[in-house]
């Protein structure tokens, strides 16, 4: 049986979704798409001069992963908050893979919202993202 | 010793204007994978009773960018030029949104940003400065207040 945001309870997982390999022309696309030039993912010239081995994504193409994941499953007008915490570098030609888990029902506002826990984590099981959510129950 | 220009603290930009534009919300959501036709393709928007083409979660931070971008080209510093970030150093902690409504193509919002302060964190070894955009539009209102820490590693 499918759950919904309607039917949730703690402990309940959200369907996990994933994202890559991440390639340099991916990176190249999410620096024009998002306006964030930083060289550090995109030139590798710069990246090894700023002391890298090369260059790495932008934590916020792995938070886009988290976005679709909650809005996927919840519908986005039913997104309150969508939080994170970028815990480690999501190397190039890495393969996201997010979950989330609902922790509790929380009263807020006079609404009733699922608490979400969030995870984006890479190949070797790396956690890159820790995140949260606030879903209303539509 | 950090690098961040901390006399910034406190520092409110002036509202900037910022369109939100079909192809550029597309482009945005081809990228990041985004399967879901609402946030590319404006017939299956409308039919699912939105306006036009709808931004996705994270497009906030977008809308900052832009907006620091105009700013910039009229002469005056965007956010992270305002407070000295160096990409050589700078990592991105946090980011948060809380979302008062949705974003959709052909809107035109209205963007501050904030530098709300800065602190240091292991031992001096990290510097961290915290900011926030908050995106208004003209009729419905604050639409979303974003928050982020954006880190110096130092040393």
């Amino acid at each position: 049986m499918t759950i919904t945001p309607a039917t949730a309870k703690p402990g309940d997982t959200l369907p996990p979704l994933t994202f890559g390999p991440i390639s340099r022309t991916t990176l190249a696309l999410y620096a024009g798409a998002s306006g964030d030039h930083n060289p550090i993912h995109i030139d590798l010239d710069f990246a090894k001069s700023a002391g890298f081995d090369d260059v790495f994504a932008h934590g916020m193409l792995s938070m886009a992963q988290l976005g679709r994941l909650v809005t996927d499953w919840a519908g986005q007008e039913n997104v309150a908050a969508l939080s994170t915490r970028f815990t480690a570098i999501t190397p190039v030609n890495a393969t996201v893979t997010c979950e989330g888990t609902v922790t509790e029902v929380v009263e807020q506002d006079g609404e009733t919202l699922l608490k979400l826990t969030l995870s984006a984590k890479v190949d070797d099981g790396t956690q890159t993202l820790k995140g949260n959510a606030l879903v209303r129950i539509a | 010793m950090g690098i961040f220009d901390r006399s910034t603290a406190g520092h409110i930009t002036p509202p900037v204007d910022v369109t939100l534009e079909r192809g550029a919300i597309a482009f945005f959501a081809e990228t990041i994978g985004e399967t879901n036709p609402i946030h590319f393709d404006v017939d299956a928007a409308r039919s699912a009773g939105h306006p036009d083409v709808v931004a996705p979660a994270t497009y906030p931070v977008v809308v900052g960018t832009f907006a620091g971008n105009e700013s910039a080209r009229k002469g005056s510093p965007g956010i992270l030029d305002l407070i000295k970030a160096d990409m050589r150093h700078l990592l991105h902690g946090t980011e948060s949104y809380t979302y008062h409504g949705t974003m959709y193509a052909g809107e035109t919002v209205s963007v501050v940003n904030e530098v709300l302060g800065f602190v240091d964190a292991k031992g001096g070894k990290l510097e961290i400065a915290q900011v926030a955009t908050r995106i208004t539009h003209p009729e419905r209102g604050l639409i979303v207040e974003a928050k982020r820490d954006i880190i110096h590693v130092l040393g």
